[in-house]
């Protein structure tokens, strides 16, 4: 039980919606001294109402329906479809009593306004700021509508109204739904940098103990030789193997869908592979950059099979802002001329198919560089939709 | 001349390792230190011709060692020695006026070539640390602010043989392919890194003059 006013109160915090749900009260309590300052007008004088003490009897529940949904939309529990569609029922409602309350010259020949008058454009709000555009739409709408059937016959007042409601309704949805998509987006920022910051942390305390104690034995091991030799290539491939895993960002995608494609490159670099890239993000379509991740392993494993076991690769990625470019360059023998094309005629489809159908697929440009001796080297382009960033 | 060599690591084991290494082949290890402040203050006492330095120090990391070492010692260069994957923190200590970077999983003969070539004046590249520049060069050209002539920027030459060093190539493969000498290509990736740091020092003078903290900063000493 203590703790329940603290959860509320982060709740509210947490809620981005707030300052429109804060709006919609100070409109139903303006409006409703508006409402009363129209009663206090027509109740008497000339053409009084037909029965004022249904008036002030609707006034009066009004009066409270106010106090209570105030009270409701400052809370959480209040924000919920049950509320805001007992709201609009209740207003339209009260709307309804309108011709009872008003003489058919009141309501036809001078145009009084109906006994909600203004009041009743909150739950057009509230259904915007609880849900979304549409809902707000279609609130202000069926607040239109009951406005059309308490007055009985069509005007242009009227259409004005109708107009109006569910313009407010609308707009005042998509500002939620904005106000909501920039606070998901703000927790996930502060999601990344928080599990940034622990990686950070992991990696120092990782870099003190368990990294170095692997850098000295694989040293030692190879100048002593032998089977410690062994152990020595052993604790090195493990040394690569853990300070990639600590480098490489957890891969959370953005709102967009866009992911860093460093840390899944990063993961490639073995003893040897040396991976590239910027300091800073390289953002792309998680599909594109999960093809491209693909793509380079495939590179990578033609290094394995075709440029023999001592072969070296290097993985290169940059950021040319339109354009993404990876270079996959090894120092093998090289493809002698003509083996990717009879490769593909014998149906081996391997680099053919992989990675050229794949970059073609991406919309990008695939630049082969071989001959003997020379080594291997794959050059990917990869523009940016709109190449806005 | 032997070249002096001061280690600096925060890890014993390490420490005493490299500096028995670098000592078998004929370097003189003139100091070790094991946190940033001290190898600052030991390094203005013996002003070694190289400092091994590691980045992970804990407080006052290994950049600012680095950029306290070569802005006061213009005799000593700094060979960045880190277990750190080739990130951020070794582009900035390059920044900072470190002449080169190696990884501790490099091979003794490695390392001792690595400390001879900076020792003589050259800078130390891995394709890791090219792919870092070549990516901050476009980092800083592509940022808003500034207006262009205030920015570094690469020649066509500089990004060439950057792009080289980045794909694995060394610089007599570079100098062969691009039909130029082993010593232009030495410059070139020289001149990259001297641009870098050369910016980085004006962008802290005017930070410390904004905000007035260059006020005889000798006086506190």
């Amino acid at each position: 039980m203590p703790d329940e006013p603290a959860e509320r109160v982060t709740k509210m915090i947490d809620d981005p919606a707030t300052p429109l749900w804060r709006g919609a009260i100070a409109l139903r309590i303006v409006t409703f001294l508006f409402a009363a300052a129209n009663v206090i007008a027509n109740q008497s004088g000339q053409p009084g109402y037909e029965r004022p003490w249904l008036a002030w009897t609707t006034l009066g529940v009004m009066a409270l329906w106010s106090v209570f949904t105030s009270r409701a939309y400052s809370t959480t529990w209040g924000r919920r479809w049950p509320v805001v569609l007992a709201d609009l029922a209740l207003t339209c409602g009260l709307m309804s009593l309108s011709p009872l309350i008003m003489s058919d010259h009141q309501l036809l020949t001078l145009n009084v306004p109906l006994i909600t008058t203004i009041w009743a454009s909150v739950p057009a709000v509230a259904l915007g700021a609880l849900g979304g555009a549409a809902a707000g739409f279609v609130g202000g709408l069926t607040v239109g509508l009951f406005t059309y059937l308490s007055k009985g016959v069509p005007s242009l007042d009227l259409l004005r109204d109708v107009v109006l409601l569910a313009g407010a309704g609308m707009i005042v949805g998509m500002a939620s739904a904005t106000a909501r998509r920039s606070a998901v987006r703000l927790a996930q920022a502060l999601r990344a940098e928080a599990a940034t910051a622990e990686r950070e942390r992991l990696a120092r305390s990782i870099h003190d103990s368990v990294l170095q104690v692997l850098a000295r034995v694989r040293k030692r091991g190879l100048e002593v030789g032998g089977e410690a030799a062994e152990l020595a290539q052993l604790a090195g491939e493990q040394e690569v193997a853990l300070r990639n895993l600590v480098a490489a960002a957890p891969a959370d995608s953005t709102v967009d869908g866009e992911v860093d494609l460093r840390p899944g490159l990063q993961l490639l670099a073995t003893p040897r592979v040396q991976v590239s890239t910027p300091a800073t993000q390289v953002m792309l379509a998680a599909a594109t950059a999960g093809e491209l991740t693909s793509l380079v392993r495939e590179a990578l494993s033609n290094v394995d099979k075709h440029a023999g076991p001592g072969a070296r690769a290097w993985v290169l990625l940059e950021d040319l802002g339109d354009e993404v470019v990876l270079s996959v360059r090894d120092d093998g023998p090289g493809i002698p001329d003509g083996r990717i094309a009879s490769a593909a005629a014998e149906g081996r489809m391997g680099i053919e198919k992989s990675i050229k159908g794949r970059v073609e697929a991406l919309g990008g440009a695939l630049e082969l560089q071989t001959g003997p001796g020379e080594g291997t080297e794959w050059e990917v382009r990869v523009f940016r939709e709109g190449a806005a960033r | 001349m032997t070249v002096s060599v001061m280690v600096v690591d925060d890890h014993p084991m390490w420490r005493e390792g490299v500096a028995r290494d670098l000592a078998e082949r004929g370097f003189e290890v003139v100091a070790t230190a094991g946190d940033a402040a001290s190898a600052v203050r030991i390094a203005k006492a013996v002003r070694p011709d190289v400092v091994l330095m590691d980045l992970n120090l804990g407080e006052l990391s290994g950049v600012d060692a680095t950029l306290l070492i070569t802005g006061e010692l213009p005799g000593t260069r700094v060979l960045v020695l880190s277990a750190s994957g080739e990130h951020d923190d070794v582009l900035q200590a390059v920044k900072a006026g470190a002449s080169g970077y190696l990884v501790k999983s490099a091979s003794a003969e490695e390392l001792v070539d690595a400390v001879s070539r900076t020792a003589a004046g050259d800078a130390v590249f891995t394709a890791g640390l090219a792919g870092l520049v070549l990516g901050e060069y476009r980092r800083m050209a592509a940022a808003p602010g500034d207006s262009a002539e205030e920015k570094p920027q690469l020649t066509e030459r500089e990004t060439e043989v950057l792009r080289l060093v980045a794909k694995g190539l060394t610089a007599r493969q570079i100098a062969n392919r691009l039909v130029i000498s082993h010593r232009t290509v030495e410059n070139h990736v020289q001149s990259t890194l001297r641009k870098l740091q050369l910016h980085n020092r004006v962008e802290l003078a005017r930070y410390a003059i904004e905000h007035g903290l260059d006020s005889e900063p000798e006086a506190q000493r």
